[in-house]
């Protein structure tokens, strides 16, 4: 009972973490600037489609 | 709304999502094709011309991002009204596909940020490949897909507040990779 009490709220955040907004921006931005500075522009033309897609997430 | 229990009770949210995610595709890929059609009109442009005017639509993003006075206020041309609820409501895997498919295009509703606009006239002043285009349109349905995948993973009820929160510096922070990535690219 007491290990319950004490799992649910870490798996919580665990969780909260790992779905955390601004992730997916920090990463797709890496891969577009890497992309871009190794010269791979479709890779970086599609990181940053991406990325505008995703900062609409306010939207519907 | 796309995953509220009740109604969508006898169906797997995975389900709707994937569905909601194709759409989504789809719209992208419209769009990409769409743009990727309208681009052949910049080719005669001469090149330093458009290297110029890609960066100055990227710095000009991340300046109306920032709120810059003289950028913030320019109204964003946009279709400002939100899909209709009975989309959804009529039949589950086509109003579904539909309401993504709508969302995916990125015309039909609201964009509340500059980087769509950049993205778009970006790849019309530099007119690339069409599978390239396409494939940025792809890109940006699933960027939008992304969202509503989060959203399910998440759990949290507070998940938009979450948004909402974080809204500004996303904003920002695609502006920024837009511009700095162009710069790159152009060198």
């Amino acid at each position: 009972m007491g290990h319950r009490v004490q799992l649910t709220p870490s798996a919580g955040r665990l969780r909260r973490g790992l779905t955390e907004p601004l992730l997916p921006v920090c990463a797709l931005a890496l891969l577009a600037v890497a992309c871009a500075a190794l010269g791979a522009t479709v890779l970086c033309w599609a990181s940053v489609g991406a990325l505008a897609g995703y900062s609409l997430s306010g939207s519907v | 709304m796309l995953f509220s229990p009740g109604w969508r009770g006898p169906a797997r949210q995975g389900t709707v999502l994937s569905v909601f995610t194709l759409g989504l595709l789809l719209g992208g890929l419209l769009s990409g094709s769409v743009i990727w059609l309208l681009s052949g009109l910049s080719a005669p442009l001469p090149s330093p011309f458009r290297v110029g005017a890609i960066l100055l639509v990227a710095v000009l993003g991340v300046l109306r991002e920032a709120g810059l006075p003289a950028v913030g206020g320019i109204p964003l041309p946009q279709n400002a009204r939100q899909i209709p609820p009975d989309v959804l409501q009529r039949r589950l895997f086509r109003g579904t596909l539909q309401f993504g498919f709508e969302l995916g295009t990125g015309v039909r509703t609201y964009v509340s940020a500059a980087a769509p606009y950049v993205l778009a006239l970006v790849l019309l002043l530099s007119h690339q490949s069409y599978p390239a285009t396409a494939l940025v349109g792809a890109a940006f349905g699933l960027g939008r897909a992304l969202t509503a995948t989060l959203t399910l993973l998440s759990r949290d009820p507070a998940r938009d507040a979450a948004i909402a929160l974080r809204m500004p510096w996303i904003r920002n922070f695609t502006a920024l990779t837009a511009l700095l990535s162009l710069t790159l690219l152009s060198r």
